[in-house]
């Protein structure tokens, strides 16, 4: 029998670094890549129409092909996931700061924390995709209901996260110490339990990130918020069905696994992040 | 044994799968004289029923009501000639009009038709049907069973087109239970209707003219979006075509184009900004449209062939006037188009430049920008008005996209542009509707307020003619006057872009006779004369 010779603990990427370069490395390389694609998306504009070439298969001159106006598919999908990052990042400060204030206001006293956990979960009951399309049409519809739809209702998993997290601080024997010296709540909120949760605040936000931008496309492939000349990554998703049947796949192929990677390297990052700052695996 | 009777019943499981699938499975209909249509977005499926008294047939749109018939057709010409009349005739004054009507006919519950069914149909619409505008009739009176008296406020030329679409209804009519269960002297009776999917028609047997050749009619109502996929499957014999698989072809049908004089273009708000509003509240005017400098640049820097070639695939010609191909239309009204220079010329000589170099002219500080609504439930008008930003962009003027359902597209159409559409052949509708001067009443005849005194007069000249030619002399002429009128080369109160054909899908062997130029629309207009040739 010959064994191979493989080192276990040798790996094939950055082999002579260790895990937490490597993470860097892997964080550094995704925000990178969405950071590109936001500010593309950014500088696309008015997308030329030429229906000389519409409805041509993926080229090397039209990357992702072109759609039914003969509109470039790739320069589409970069400005659809522009606009979705930038709904997702306002959404998830939108939400954050929401959880941090309600998180904080929990630690007052007992009626304080009964009322956010009454609130979390009135919230969280309401099934996500119709409390996002009712507080977006109550917004006027447009990209800024659209935010705040998905803004407004994305901040209970986080919310709750940093509410146990608080509860836990708050039997720590320093705060009752403070509090027995005469620091006002607000003062303790602040300067005793805020740091603490800052770590699970910016995991919570990345993570946040991925649901936003899924659920933005989702409410937008259902046609509430942006109308169909605007390129976000739902509009052309849903456009793109209308033509399955004529055979074009580039349509909704190329689009459709743009915004799984976006989604997938936020995922990465969170998970990478959350290893750096957790004190359990920062070390290792 | 065992095994046998095994078998045995396999084999009888087997057949009776079989015949089960043969018979319900393939579930197409194949009886030749059985004919399946597929509507046109333009006919929506009405609401409140098969019922000509709340828009079926007549109204927004013009089209065959099937079930019911009207005392004027229009036959293969283009030519109105009677159906249900025999003949009339109008008064000296032009406030009396006269129809004579069969005295052979049945409705399809057997009742006999006569005149004051008639009667009792106009005065009933002049209440119920809002948009089909009877307020000039000042009531119809039958004279006795075959002859009807329409007495009109003032003389009107076009009041033979309202003769021409309203389908007859008996004078038993009930509104809560007609449009359910419609009662008409059509060639076709309604036999079920299944909402929001289809409506069948079955042969009438009481119909009075030549009995069509196809038994059944089934009406279907599907979206735009699936119209492709409709032909496709086989299953339906008309099938209109979406603007964007002109190029596509379907095995088993032609590609029949039928002209529609559905002139498309923007309405550009004609009244400046002076915080008016509209009885809805709606804000009236816009301060860049209003400046004829920007309306005149955009009719004469817009490529409009360019638009009919490439957003239409050849399928439309270049429109100017909204009424270019119809017999009061004027040809002098027409602006040379596609002159990116003169129209630039036009915006300079308007006190337009761009001083801050973004491309974007400006006049005493407001940028040449507006927005543009536009419904985007259809491709056509989607992609018109896509292009039509292009265009204006290099001319220096900004538009901006709203995509909008219909009423906020109304809420906003006196303060900016939208892309509107017209195709009725009534110049009362396509011209005295759409460019008389009126008060801001919500409604989406003349959509951005155009008024013009002379252009006016000349429009009540030609309603009040009596004969036919002066009338459409006198409408060709309200388009321009003294330098103003209606066209693009007076006041340009739209940029018509272009006349878009009607395009159907239909199946190989059908027979659809000679259509009437200029009704597209209305594919089901001479449905009697429609013939299957391969029928097997």
């Amino acid at each position: 029998m010959i064994k191979k010779k493989t080192d276990d603990k040798r790996q094939w990427f950055l082999y002579s670094a260790n895990l937490r370069v490597k993470t860097f490395v892997i964080i550094g390389i995704s925000a990178l890549v969405i950071i590109s694609i936001f500010v593309s998306g950014y500088f696309i504009r008015d997308i030329p129409t030429s229906f000389v070439n519409a409805n041509q298969m993926p080229s090397l001159e039209h990357l992702f092909g072109t759609d039914w106006m003969g509109r470039d598919m790739f320069q589409r999908t970069i400005a659809g996931l522009g606009l979705s990052l930038m709904v997702g990042f306002i959404a998830s400060a939108v939400s954050t700061c929401i959880s941090i204030v309600l998180g904080l206001f929990s630690s007052f006293n007992k009626f304080a924390d009964e009322c956010v956990a009454g609130i979390i979960d009135l919230f969280g009951s309401i099934p996500h995709i119709l409390l996002i399309i009712i507080v977006s049409i109550m917004f006027g519809g447009g990209v800024y209901g659209v935010i705040m739809g998905v803004g407004l209702t994305h901040w209970t998993p986080l919310a709750r996260v940093l509410r146990s997290e608080v509860k836990e601080i708050k039997t720590k024997e320093y705060i009752s110490l403070a509090e027995n010296l005469g620091r006002s709540r607000f003062w303790i909120a602040l300067k005793h339990i805020f740091p603490l949760i800052v770590s699970q605040i910016i995991v919570g936000v990345i993570l946040m990130f991925p649901h936003a931008i899924m659920h933005e496309a989702a409410i937008t492939f259902l046609g509430f918020g942006l109308p169909p000349h605007e390129p976000a990554i739902g509009v052309i998703l849903s456009e793109s069905m209308n033509y399955l049947s004529s055979g074009y796949w580039w349509l909704a192929f190329y689009p459709g696994m743009s915004l799984l990677i976006v989604v997938l390297l936020f995922d990465l990052i969170g998970e990478n992040v959350e290893k750096l700052l957790n004190p359990e695996t920062a070390q290792e | 044994m065992d095994k046998k009777i095994l078998i045995g019943g396999a084999v009888v499981l087997v057949a009776i799968i079989a015949a089960a699938a043969m018979f319900m499975g393939g579930s197409t209909d194949t009886d030749p004289t059985h004919l399946t249509v597929a509507a046109h977005s333009n006919i929506k499926e009405p609401e409140s029923g098969f019922d000509p008294l709340t828009g079926w047939g007549c109204g927004h749109q013009n089209y065959n009501p099937l079930v019911q018939s009207c005392l004027f057709k229009t036959d293969a010409n283009g030519t109105i000639v009677p159906d249900l009349a025999t003949d009339y005739s109008i008064s000296e004054d032009g406030l009396t009009w006269t129809v004579n009507v069969r005295d052979d006919v049945k409705f399809s519950d057997n009742s006999t038709f006569d005149a004051n069914d008639v009667a009792f149909t106009f005065n009933k619409a002049k209440e119920t049907e809002s948009d089909l505008d009877l307020t000039n009739l000042d009531k119809a009176v039958a004279k006795n069973a075959t002859c009807v008296e329409f007495q009109l406020v003032e003389p009107r030329s076009t009041f033979i087109y309202d003769l021409r679409y309203l389908g007859i209804v008996p004078e038993e009519y009930d509104n809560s239970t007609y449009g359910q269960n419609p009662v008409g002297t059509g060639p076709y009776v309604l036999d079920h209707w299944d909402k929001g999917q289809q409506a069948i028609f079955k042969i009438n047997d009481n119909y009075y003219g030549d009995k069509p050749y196809f038994t059944q009619v089934t009406l279907l109502f599907p979206d735009e979006a699936t119209w492709l996929e409709l032909a496709k499957s086989g299953q339906v014999d008309v099938v209109p075509v979406a603007t964007s698989a002109l190029n596509q072809t379907v095995d088993g049908y032609q590609f029949y184009e039928v002209s529609a004089g559905r002139a498309q273009g923007i309405s550009l708000p004609y009244l400046e900004d002076t915080g008016a509003v509209s009885p809805a509240g709606s804000k009236i005017g816009n301060n860049v449209t209003a400046d004829k400098a920007i309306r005149e640049a955009l009719n004469v820097g817009i490529d409009r062939q360019k638009m009919c070639d490439e957003i239409f695939s050849g399928h439309a010609t270049p429109e100017f006037t909204s009424v270019d191909t119809r017999d009061y239309a004027n040809p002098d009204a027409k602006v040379q188009d596609a002159n990116v220079d003169e129209a630039k010329q036009i915006l300079k000589d308007g006190g337009w430049e761009d001083t801050d170099g973004d491309g974007i002219v400006e006049k005493n500080g407001t940028k040449a920008s507006f927005d543009l609504y536009y419904q985007p439930d259809y491709l056509d008008r989607q992609s018109l008005a896509t292009v039509f930003a292009e265009q204006a962009k290099e001319l220096g003027i900004e538009v901006k996209l709203v995509g909008a359902d219909w009423d906020t597209i109304y809420a906003n159409m006196y303060s900016s542009a939208a892309v509107m559409q017209q195709t009725s052949p009534d110049p009362y509708k396509s011209i005295y509707q759409q460019y008389h001067s009126k008060e801001a009443d919500d409604f989406y005849m003349n959509p951005n307020l155009y008024n013009n005194s002379d252009s006016d007069k000349l429009m009540e000249e030609a309603m009040h003619s009596n004969d036919l030619s002066t009338a459409n002399t006198l409408w060709a002429q309200s388009a321009l006057v003294n330098g103003g009128g209606w066209g693009p080369a007076g006041d340009a109160p739209f940029a018509w872009l272009v006349n878009y054909d009607y395009n159907y899908f239909i199946k190989n062997g059908i027979d659809i006779g000679n259509q009437p130029d200029g009704l597209g629309n209305d594919v089901l207009i001479n449905i009697c004369e429609w013939t299957r040739t391969n029928s097997a």
